[in-house]
């Protein structure tokens, strides 16, 4: 099958095709283009044959593997492939980066070919981070995320772009070489053994315990520093406490439909490697450090959202709620059960469509105010019905409203978590980590109450009508999608857990 | 049988009416009312059928009908789903539910509509959505079920709170009724993942439900211990008791907080601001109603632990007397009905605590009656002062307005508990009932205590109704607007009328006080309750009770006679005091004597400073003290090692000089400096 090659060749040549377009015709072209890798995916989605792990000798679907050529004795193959956690990944990716283009019609005017082409090569990038099963392939594109992202931000961001453009490159990039020196710790541990950098052959030698002394250094403790080094590394990307602190300044900085994709997929390539990497290669590392991991999850979600609490820019609110959010991941994939690591895997999707909707819909409002400030405006409901309705929806969604994919994602978290044997006072933690549902509900239902309702004021010079179709229309496609996902979870759950099942029993 | 297929229609139509009105209210009859009420009706004709059904001696029906979380074939896991379960008790709360909610669109017309509204497709929507929640949250057949339409309720109540956005007041009384009920939510949560936990199900009915299992897994139950329930209890290290009342608890932590029980009450009286048509469908027949029905439709759980059940009966009885308190010095009209609702569901609370299952669910079923007769009484009125609540603006309507004062008269004498109205046979029930358990059982004190807590709330109870009564209808009229009301139509009148009758006669579905003259065979909804599901119906729970909770009713030589006539003799007393004091043509406002202590009482004992101390003089400056130790201090940090490496680096750049000869300087001296090293580390020396 060549559909993966197919879906990064073609977004590749589309964004090529929009950076040499004109600029009026930009965001049209983008977003037609980006419907051919949506269509892709969705076409991957409805005949997805595959099962089992990819990377403990599931079968995979739509793999392809071309050995490019070797170095150092180690083979790089074009190796690519998905699996139930790496499926729904993708077609979160594509499904968010179209909505983020339509989104983008009017909050961009300037430079917009190079804009929209910037966006597409994300998509590109994104979409090999969750298909690549080769670490040097991999990490090509997981390092390839970074330098549209960093064009995205500092040339159409806000006042203080640079700043947030660089503190998101370097710390990101340098969480990158630690994971790096970590995982090759492990390829050298793995020797002789090991003919290529082939995730799948890597996890399986390592919980297969080929892992052998690496200049004197034991096997154990080799597998503990490599753990510790990809946990900094992945960490930084989620980010948890306390490595988050570039997370709101590029957030606030970065325009809407970049925010979009950085809280809606990015993050997740985070929890999506720590899946990969450190509860699936180390998983019996993992569980012995499972009251630590479980600690910081908890101290994310709790401690994000009180800094939430604090803030009075909406889109810092939902940056900071971001990170209380992805705590409910780390707790459930450290859970080590059905319902926990699958409920993690389903709130990566779930809080990608949701912190989508929640970033797109305080663009709207912020198209119309030009303020983000609670406390600028106030009463919004009064001009923008629609929009404020769907705000409402989201907010409640982030609330973990049932019927919406956020209840579905945190409550399976929290069943997992419960009953969790591998972390130590699991009941405790995650009664704990629970108490987020409340937080959450004050924070977001304090800033709706000062800004969408009340009478209408605003403190800036603008006059606020009915957004435009092309504004809202997104907002209602992922106010869809969360109800869909929130009434019917096994679309992407069911595939989800036939993945993360051999992840649970024997061999560690 | 064919009749329960039609059951998941009763919560489906007013699903439908809600999509209606949402996206096409603005081109509907009466902007969706009539959807409404179409889709209403139809679900009381359905419910009512099943009442029949079931009446006829069809055997309650369970049916899973979707499953939405499966999982992947093979793995180990639980499925999450959504089913209905029709037996004796749910049927007699659909129709409660659907002929209340009916009432409330038909009352709306004349509330709404007929007042010039705008934004009628947004409520009407609202109230479908409402309605909607609530029969599903009825029927659940197992517990996250119910967990998840009691959110939606909770939602539902934000959106129709809050229906006068625009103003300052509904959107935060919206704010608060979402956040303080979510508070007891979270605990409800727990609870309903610890039952996942400990039952892996999470089922109402059948003997592989939690309810059963629970009652296997206890100490003394002659059937064997569940493997599931055993593993999870050598988990957490507690005995089946213990665990069972921690669990209990946590639930109960839901209840508390939306049936409006002492410490979390404080959003009922705020929830006011909302359209009053809505207030009674609130506090009549959904979301406060919510929890005293959860308790009851796991009663067989919470019937192992008497720790549990002592706890219920105190909050219950504590409640009863404490928002009574309150209600006794408040000025509008609304304000007394929301601290009254709090009471009588704390009277609910009592009998579910003291053992008093069907007496529970007798005073949830008239006080459903009298109270939205109540709630639209007060509507009607509201409507002829032009919206202005205060009742000493008011006085002399019952001249006025004979229709509602008929009405409204009838629905205060139940809530007053005054014979024969329906209020007195159901408050006389809960009483005897935690009374003669009190005195029966072996650790009945805290019972004694909440029948001590529930029998002074009579007095006020029956005083603070009747200071209603007198000042909004007796007397003279105090202002212009009272002498000259504005008229009220047939679609205000007809929900009272209909509201009215029931009230007065809903009684006699259990005449408990007179059961040794008319037969116990003849207390009906006794009768009805106890022939339910297998292990689901009152006898059961009678024995469960008996067995795990030590309850045992004592024998009284009057019988119920004599406790009746207590209640009823303080009821009276009430009465008589309400007249003395506001029964003259101009009262005076006596609870000014008070003095301080009717500040306490307006100010509804700090409570509310105090929540309101807790969120912004607690969390609000912890969140700002996080948000200043993340900024300086973990972000500074971050920005600390960057400003090292910017800075070291711009020292270091000036080796770079473009000097050949300090180039050559530095090389030789490098050289050196390693010959020395080398030198000295080799031992050259």
């Amino acid at each position: 099958m060549v559909l993966v090659e197919g879906l990064i060749g073609v977004t590749l040549v589309s964004a090529f095709a929009v950076i040499f377009a004109p600029d009026r015709y930009a965001g049209k072209l983008a977003t037609g283009l980006s419907l051919i890798p949506l269509a892709g995916s969705l076409f991957m989605y409805a005949n997805f044959a595959g099962s089992g792990n990819a990377l403990l000798g599931g079968d995979l679907a739509y793999e392809t593997t071309v050995t490019w050529f070797e170095v150092g004795g180690y083979g790089l193959n074009w190796h690519v492939g998905v699996d139930g956690i790496s499926l729904p990944l993708l077609v979160l990716t594509t499904i968010l980066t179209t909505l983020a283009l339509v989104s983008s019609w009017t909050p961009i005017d300037d430079r917009e070919s190079q804009f929209y082409g910037l966006m597409l090569l994300l998509e590109v990038a994104l979409i090999g981070v969750f298909t690549a099963l080769d670490f040097f392939l991999w990490f090509v594109f997981w390092e390839g995320v970074l330098i549209p992202m960093y064009f995205l931000i500092g040339v159409w961001g806000g006042p203080r772009r640079k700043y947030a453009a660089i503190k998101f490159l370097v710390y990101t990039n340098v969480a990158s070489l630690i994971m790096f020196i970590g995982l090759f710790a492990l390829v050298f541990g793995l020797g002789d053994s090991l003919t290529s950098l082939d995730i799948p052959a890597i996890a399986q030698g390592v919980r297969g315990g080929e892992l052998g002394a690496l200049a004197g250094v034991q096997p154990e403790t080799l597998k503990l520093g490599a753990f510790l080094a990809m946990f900094a590394g992945f960490a930084v990307k989620v980010p948890v406490v306390p490595f988050h602190t570039w997370l709101p300044d590029a957030h606030v900085e970065a325009p809407t439909p970049v925010s979009v994709v950085l809280a809606g997929v990015l993050l997740k390539m985070g929890t999506y490697a720590l899946l990969r990497f450190n509860f699936t290669m180390l998983a019996d590392v993992a569980r012995d450090l499972a009251l630590p991991i479980a600690a910081i999850g908890v101290l994310s979600v709790i401690y994000g959202a009180m800094l939430a609490l604090a803030q009075r820019d909406l889109k810092r609110v939902v940056a900071y709620s971001s990170i209380s959010s992805m705590g409910y991941v780390v707790l459930g994939l450290v859970a080590f059960t059905p319902h926990g690591m699958g409920g993690a895997t389903f709130q990566m999707i779930s809080h990608g469509l949701i912190s989508g909707l929640m970033f797109m819909a305080v663009g709207v409002i912020y198209n119309a105010s030009h303020t983000r400030m609670v406390g600028d405006m106030s009463g919004m409901a009064d001009r923008m019905p629609w929009t404020v309705g769907i705000f409402v929806a989201a907010a409640f969604g982030y609330m973990g409203l049932p019927l919406m994919s956020g209840f579905a994602a945190e409550v399976l978290v929290f069943i997992g978590s419960f009953q969790s044997t591998v972390i130590p006072f699991a009941t405790v933690l995650t009664a704990l980590a629970m108490f987020g549902i409340v937080v959450v509900a004050g924070y977001l239902l304090w800033a709706m109450q000062r800004t969408l309702f009340g009478s209408y004021s605003l403190e800036t010079d603008y006059e606020v009508g009915r957004a435009p179709v092309h504004d809202v229309a997104p907002l209602a496609v992922l106010l869809v999608l969360v109800i869909t996902l929130g009434v019917a979870p096994d679309l992407f759950y069911a595939m989800i857990q036939d993945a993360v099942d051999p992840l649970l029993g024997g061999g560690v | 049988m064919a009749v329960f297929d039609y059951a998941p229609a009763i919560a489906v139509l007013p699903l439908a009416a809600f999509a209606l009105a949402l996206f096409g209210g603005r081109y509907l009859p009466k902007r969706g009312a009539i959807a409404g009420i179409a889709a209403t009706g139809g679900s009381l004709v359905l419910s009512l059928w099943m009442l029949v059904t079931i009446a006829l001696g069809a055997d309650p029906h369970q049916q899973t009908l979707y499953t939405f979380v499966a999982g992947a074939d093979g793995v180990a896991s639980v499925d999450l789903s959504f089913g209905i379960f029709i037996d004796q008790l749910s049927a007699l709360m659909l129709v409660i539910v659907s002929l209340i909610s009916l009432l409330v669109h038909v009352f709306s017309l004349g509330y709404m509509n007929d007042e010039g509204e705008t934004g009628l497709p947004r409520y009407y929507a609202g109230l479908g959505l409402f309605t909607f929640s609530m029969l599903a949250f009825v029927f659940s057949d197992n517990l996250l079920m119910s967990f998840m339409f009691f959110e939606l309720v909770g939602l539902c109540s934000f959106l129709l709170i809050g229906f006068w956005f625009r103003d300052d007041a509904p959107s935060s009384a919206a704010k608060k009724a979402f956040l303080v009920t979510r508070f007891g939510d979270y605990f409800f949560l727990i609870g309903v993942v610890a039952v996942f936990a400990t039952f892996g199900t999470t089922a109402f009915v059948g003997e592989e439900s939690f309810i059963a299992m629970a009652e296997h897994a206890m100490p003394g139950s002659e059937a064997a211990v569940p493997g599931v329930v055993s593993d999870w209890l050598g988990v957490v290290g507690l005995s089946a008791s213990q665990w069972f009342t921690v669990v209990g608890l946590l639930v109960l932590g839901g209840v508390i907080g939306k049936s409006a029980q002492f410490p979390l009450h404080t959003w009922l009286p705020d929830a006011m601001e909302g359209p009053t048509p809505v207030s009674a469908l609130i506090h009549a027949a959904t979301m406060v109603a919510a929890g005293v029905y959860l308790v009851a439709r796991m009663y067989g759980f919470y019937a192992l632990s008497p720790t549990a059940l002592g706890i219920i009966a105190l909050v219950g009885g504590f409640t009863a007397l404490f928002a009574a308190t309150m209600a006794l010095v408040k000025q509008e009209l609304k304000q007394v009905l929301a601290y009254s609702t709090i009471s009588q569901y704390g009277y609910m609370m009592l009998a579910l605590g003291g053992g008093g299952y069907v007496a529970a669910v007798f005073h949830l079923t008239t006080h459903a009656a009298f109270k939205a007769l109540l709630f639209l009484g007060a509507g009607s009125v509201i409507i002829a002062m032009h919206h202005n609540e205060n009742m000493w603006d008011m006085g002399g309507l019952k001249d006025r307005m004979p229709v509602t004062y008929a009405t409204f008269l009838a629905g205060s004498l139940a809530l007053a508990g005054v014979f024969p109205f329906a209020g007195f046979w159901s408050k006389d029930e809960v009483l005897f009932e935690t009374l003669v358990h009190g005195l029966g059982s072996t650790g009945g004190t805290l019972l004694l205590l909440g029948y001590a807590f529930g029998l002074l709330a009579v007095v006020f109870t029956a005083l603070y109704t009747f200071r209603m009564v007198f000042l909004t209808f007796h007397g003279d009229a105090r202002t212009d607007t009272a002498e000259d009301p504005e008229p009220v139509r047939w679609n205000v009148k007809l929900p009272l009328a209909v509201l009215g009758v029931l009230a007065t006669v809903v009684g006699v579905i259990n005449l408990g006080a007179v059961k040794k003259i008319i037969g116990e065979s003849n207390l009906f909804l006794h009768e009805w309750l106890f022939h339910g599901a297998e292990g689901l119906n009152g006898e059961h729970y009678e024995e469960l009770l008996h067995d795990f909770a030590g309850y045992t009713a004592a024998e009284l030589p009057g019988g119920p006679l004599a406790p009746a006539a207590v209640s009823l003799g303080l009821a009276l007393v009430g009465v008589g005091l309400a007249y003395r004091l506001y029964g003259g043509a101009d009262p005076d406002p006596h609870m000014l004597k008070l003095g301080s202590v009717r500040t306490t009482l307006m100010n509804n004992y700090y409570l509310d400073e105090f929540q309101v101390w807790l969120a912004m003089s607690v969390t609000a400056p912890v969140a700002r003290v996080a948000d200043t130790f993340d900024q300086g201090i973990v972000d500074g940090v971050v920005n600390g090692i960057s400003s090292v490496s910017l800075l070291s680096g711009d020292r270091f750049r000036e080796i770079q000089t473009g000097i050949v000869t300090n180039y050559a300087a530095l090389l030789t001296l490098g050289l050196t400096l390693l010959v020395l090293v080398f030198a000295l580390a080799g031992g050259w020396f």
